[in-house]
């Protein structure tokens, strides 16, 4: 199998991964897609070093969570790509969720969109059930204070569901 | 609502992407045949060429105003040599903050966690208030490079009153603004006002996100 389809056939089965990071980054759908391109490409330039030692998806966190931090400073780079290409490398066959679950998840992205870059990795890692050796090898803290941190959005995240819960 | 109940909204969001996102494959491989620089690639030939105008520049100005003081110091005023010799020293304090931000660029490795590639890049953009602080400092050397001792002799008392205010002026304006331009003063007026513009704005994130990832690692 060629390098190319390896990659494309590692991106197949996580594509899940950069539009959870894409979309927790970004609101404007056009930044969107540009994110998504770069974080491609930097997963491309990398693919060679890839260290078989970590999972693709530890991988794979790393370096979109490292782009999508970084990517305020891309702005001039992210016309580029605009001008190049106008499609989007993830589509959507279908959309919409049950009713319920749909403005469930809307409550949940608005407070991952309110969270500080560093916390905001932290909760998607949480989300995704990542155990805490992995959180800390992809964000580079001690594994007790991820487990630290990952108690205090959890309390912040109940809260903050119980007062949207009493005010309906 | 519980931790579980949250978890598996998550989970249902999941589900649903992996049923319905679609990879364009197609749009992928030109993406990965692009020839585009990545950010820090492209920053690297602008660090170079600054360096080398910079090394240009010391070199010569330094081997002009070095011949002047060893072989014409009589027909040079010590004015003019003590402020080239500072602005030299300056220029080479900011080539010495270019080529420890190439060092940083050869260092970024986005492959590792968060922590040390974020620390390193926002380093890396920070860095670049240490040029606006050492320029500042230049600000009093303009005031004082084209005085001479005869200048004093010949006694225009208040042309040297109001220069010598300036200098002075010039000097705690340069000094003040090396000691306070610094993180922590970013919502004041005046710091705005020096940095105010879109050139400026990624420098003032990676400020921002350097302190906050600081406080993460404290916590």
């Amino acid at each position: 199998m060629k390098p190319e389809d390896q990659f494309i056939q590692v991106l197949e089965n996580n594509k899940g991964i950069l539009y959870k990071v894409a979309n927790a980054y970004c609101k404007d759908t056009e930044d969107r897609k540009d994110l998504v391109q770069e974080i491609v490409y930097q997963l491309w330039k990398s693919f060679d070093n890839y260290n078989a030692h970590y999972k693709h998806s530890t991988w794979i966190y790393r370096i979109a969570l490292n782009v999508a931090i970084s990517f305020y400073r891309k702005a001039h780079v992210r016309k580029g790509y605009t001008d190049t290409l106008t499609e989007s490398i993830l589509e959507f066959s279908d959309t919409g969720f049950g009713e319920e679950t749909e403005q469930q998840l809307i409550l949940l992205q608005q407070f991952i969109a309110e969270l500080k870059e560093m916390d905001k990795a932290l909760m998607l890692l949480y989300l995704e059930e990542k155990s805490h050796k992995e959180i800390a090898d992809i964000i580079g803290i001690s594994e007790s204070n991820v487990g630290t941190k990952i108690n205090r959005i959890k309390t912040v995240l109940t809260q903050k569901f119980s007062t949207i819960k009493n005010q309906f | 609502m519980n931790q579980t109940e949250i978890l598996n909204i998550w989970k249902a969001y999941d589900k649903k992407l992996d049923e319905t996102l679609l990879l364009n494959k197609v749009l992928t491989t030109e993406v990965i045949k692009l020839k585009t620089k990545s950010l820090l690639s492209s920053m690297k030939p602008i660090k170079v060429f600054t360096i080398f105008i910079g090394l240009f520049w010391v070199f010569v100005v330094g081997t002009i105003v070095g011949n002047l003081f060893l072989y014409a110091y009589s027909s040079v005023t010590l004015f003019f040599l003590l402020s080239a010799g500072i602005q030299i020293l300056l220029t080479s304090i900011a080539l010495v903050i270019y080529l420890y931000q190439l060092h940083l660029i050869q260092q970024v490795d986005i492959t590792e966690p968060l922590v040390k590639t974020q620390k390193r890049l926002t380093s890396l953009k920070s860095s670049t208030l240490w040029v606006s602080r050492i320029l500042f400092l230049q600000l009093p050397l303009w005031t004082t490079f084209y005085l001479s001792e005869s200048m004093f002799r010949s006694g225009n008392m208040f042309y040297i009153l109001i220069n010598g205010t300036v200098t002075i002026l010039f000097t705690f304006l340069a000094v003040w603004l090396f000691i306070n331009i610094r993180f922590e003063n970013r919502d004041k007026k005046w710091f705005k006002l020096i940095f105010e513009g879109k050139e400026w704005t990624p420098v003032m994130k990676a400020m921002e996100l350097n302190h906050q990832i600081e406080n993460f690692e404290k916590e």
